[in-house]
């Protein structure tokens, strides 16, 4: 460590020596990422060579045309679940705010019922509905039928699924969509009223695009578990990605290699969503903080071309000199 | 934060809800049931079969056998909803008593059961297995019953099945992993071979899923075991009929994790039971006394 220069030294023969500062260790972290180091290294040693596990029936079953298939189900399932979601829970959310007393009601009714019941007796109940209502009949009652049909046509297994999943999912969004509507300023419902902007405006071009910074990571999140949910449609026989998986595995046995093929490709399609998820935020942060911080992509590009060059040190004075 | 518990252990809904519709007395389910429960005459431990039980099964003293609950006469939950009654629960204790060790009769989905036989979960599995040569790949049987595959149909208005070749055309229910689905799938690619509209196969969980279709109209037709059947036609109240006769009659086997040394011990105490008259008078007290047989055997698949 250099010595600081001396209260001696005459004034005015320029600048001292430069100060070494060395950073503050941190052994602790050092340790423990260490420990985890070791014991991450420790299970994937493990994984990947106890034989129990069978990657080579993991990999022989990944892209076979069954699973495939189930896969495709899945993705069908989510994203139109989602969005039937996402549409009709809006709407749910903006009658729950209406000052008609009769909207709101039954806007409060369909949440209460819809998150009340399990979404497995949900998807049973769409499925096997021809069990209480063999047919549906539109017509006066007690009257002439206009039209009727079977329910079984009506309603086929995969409808079942996608309204099982979608009204239930409806009334989760409309209680997030809620949220993200109470989140905006009232300061805004006043000035879109004071120019004379109607309700159905001041929703759709003022609140609803503030709302949306705090309705979409809970979307993005059930979004994410919707992926997984859709496996409940097993019940009624519909082959998505898990239940195709567990037929494979009831007629050939290899119940955990098939049950990592599917956890795999939920774990890819998670990650998928993620991203898309944090690119859809950012989207929705402009104008929030004056520079949006860099995306992981943006800092890998600026960490890989740019380099840190040390800036020149001052001309050191000899002691002595004249100024 | 909300939790939404039964979406995030789809097991144990399922489970539950398996229960639930159990309990709720839909046409073809099982409220009465063996009401005289499931009293086998207590049998006595026979000590010549006790001791060929193997050391570390006769150690921990007490059987665990798992069955898929969703299947009465043969395994389904009593009233009480958790306890596991019908003729392979009956048999299961009568082996146990012969043998001189205690059974825990478990419910466990059917396809998962073979698998936890080979992880060592369960010591033995008593589920209406039909003992097939490819299932023999992974465990070895003890045969004890004979059971053919019955095809049941609503009562008024079904069609006429007499065969596996009259499914052609028609919407078929049948429990996942069964040897009735293997036999669905395959009638379904001999009828589009054959130029024949094809067999629409629906594979669900469980058999309530699959007797539910039925009645629901969703399936013209089901198919399960014989004795299986008969039950279901009888507990329906007149709403299901059986359509032709059984084909294809077969043996189940109780299912035993290779190498374990219980095949021997088992086969002796199925024939004491035989030879002592309690096997009858367990099947008669389920009614389903046509499948008995006289011979156990290990591994008798035909095929």
């Amino acid at each position: 460590m250099e010595p600081v220069p001396s209260a001696a030294e005459p004034a005015g023969t320029g600048r001292g020596e430069a100060i070494k500062a060395i950073p503050v260790r941190h052994p602790g972290r050092w340790l423990a990422a260490l420990i985890v180091a070791v014991g991450l290294g420790g299970l994937g040693y493990s994984m990947a060579t106890t034989k129990a596990w069978r990657w080579d029936l993991v990999a022989q079953y990944f892209t076979s045309q069954r699973v495939l298939d189930g896969l495709w189900q899945t993705l069908l399932l989510t994203v139109i679940a989602m969005a039937i979601g996402i549409t009709l829970g809006t709407v749910v959310a903006v009658l729950r705010l209406s000052p008609n007393p009769l909207l709101s009601a039954a806007s409060w009714f369909y949440i209460w019922f819809f998150r009340g019941t399990p979404v497995l007796v949900q998807i049973l109940f769409w499925n096997f509905i021809a069990a209480l209502y063999p047919t549906v009949v539109i017509g006066i009652p007690g009257g002439p039928a206009f039209w009727h049909i079977d329910s079984n046509t009506l309603i086929p297994t995969f409808v079942a699924a996608i309204l099982g999943l979608g009204l239930n999912e409806a009334a989760y969004m409309a209680e997030i969509v809620r949220a993200g509507i109470l989140s905006v300023d009232e300061g805004q419902h006043e000035a879109a009223q004071a120019l004379g902007m109607s309700r159905l405006q001041t929703m759709r071009r003022i609140v609803l695009p503030q709302a949306m910074r705090v309705i979409i990571p809970p979307t993005g999140n059930e979004t994410i578990s919707m992926l997984k949910t859709t496996s409940l449609v097993s019940v009624i026989g519909y082959a998505e990605l898990l239940y195709s998986v567990q037929l494979i595995y009831s007629q050939n046995f290899k119940q955990i290699p098939l049950l990592m093929v599917a956890v795999i490709w939920y774990l890819i399609f998670t990650s998928v969503l993620t991203a898309v998820q944090y690119y859809i935020e950012r989207y929705f942060a402009r104008g929030s903080t004056r520079e949006l911080p860099p995306t992981p992509l943006q800092r890998l590009s600026r960490m890989l071309t740019t380099f840190h060059v040390q800036p020149p040190l001052p001309p050191v004075a000899p002691p002595g000199a004249a100024p | 934060m909300s939790t939404r518990l039964s979406t995030r252990l789809p097991g144990v809904a399922l489970a539950a809800c398996a229960v639930l519709l159990a309990a709720c007395g839909s046409s073809n389910n099982t409220t009465s049931g063996g009401s005289g429960g499931s009293s086998s005459s207590s049998e006595s431990k026979v000590a010549s079969i006790a001791s060929e039980v193997p050391g570390s099964i006769a150690s921990k003293g007490t059987l665990t056998v798992a069955a898929d609950a969703s299947y009465p006469p043969n395994e389904f939950f009593g009233s009480d909803g958790k306890t596991v009654i019908g003729m392979d629960a009956d048999l299961a204790k009568a082996l146990g008593e012969v043998m001189g060790l205690k059974v825990d009769v478990v419910n466990a989905t059917f396809d998962s059961i073979l698998p936890g036989l080979a992880s060592g979960k369960y010591d033995l599995g008593m589920s209406s297995f039909t003992d097939t040569k490819k299932r023999e790949e992974t465990v070895d049987f003890v045969t004890y019953f004979n059971a053919g595959t019955s095809f049941f149909v609503k009562a008024s208005g079904g069609p006429a099945i007499n065969s596996l070749d009259d499914l052609c055309g028609h919407k078929v229910s049948v429990e996942k992993g069964t040897t009735q689905q293997d036999d669905a799938t395959a009638q379904d690619g001999k009828c589009k071979s054959a130029g024949k509209p094809g067999v629409d196969v629906q594979v669900y969980p469980d058999q309530n899923g699959a007797n539910q279709a039925l009645s629901s109209g969703r399936a013209d037709v089901s198919m399960a075991d014989s004795p299986v059947a008969d039950y279901q036609v009888k507990q329906s109240g007149g709403q299901f009929k059986i359509s032709g006769q059984p084909y294809g009659a077969a043996p189940y086997g109780i299912a035993i994790p290779k190498g374990n040394g219980m095949s021997k011990p088992l086969l002796d105490a199925l024939k004491q039971l035989i030879s002592d008259g309690t096997y009858k008078s367990i099947l008669d007290t389920w009614g389903i006394a046509d499948g008995a047989i006289s011979n156990p055997q290990v591994n008798g698949a035909q095929s």
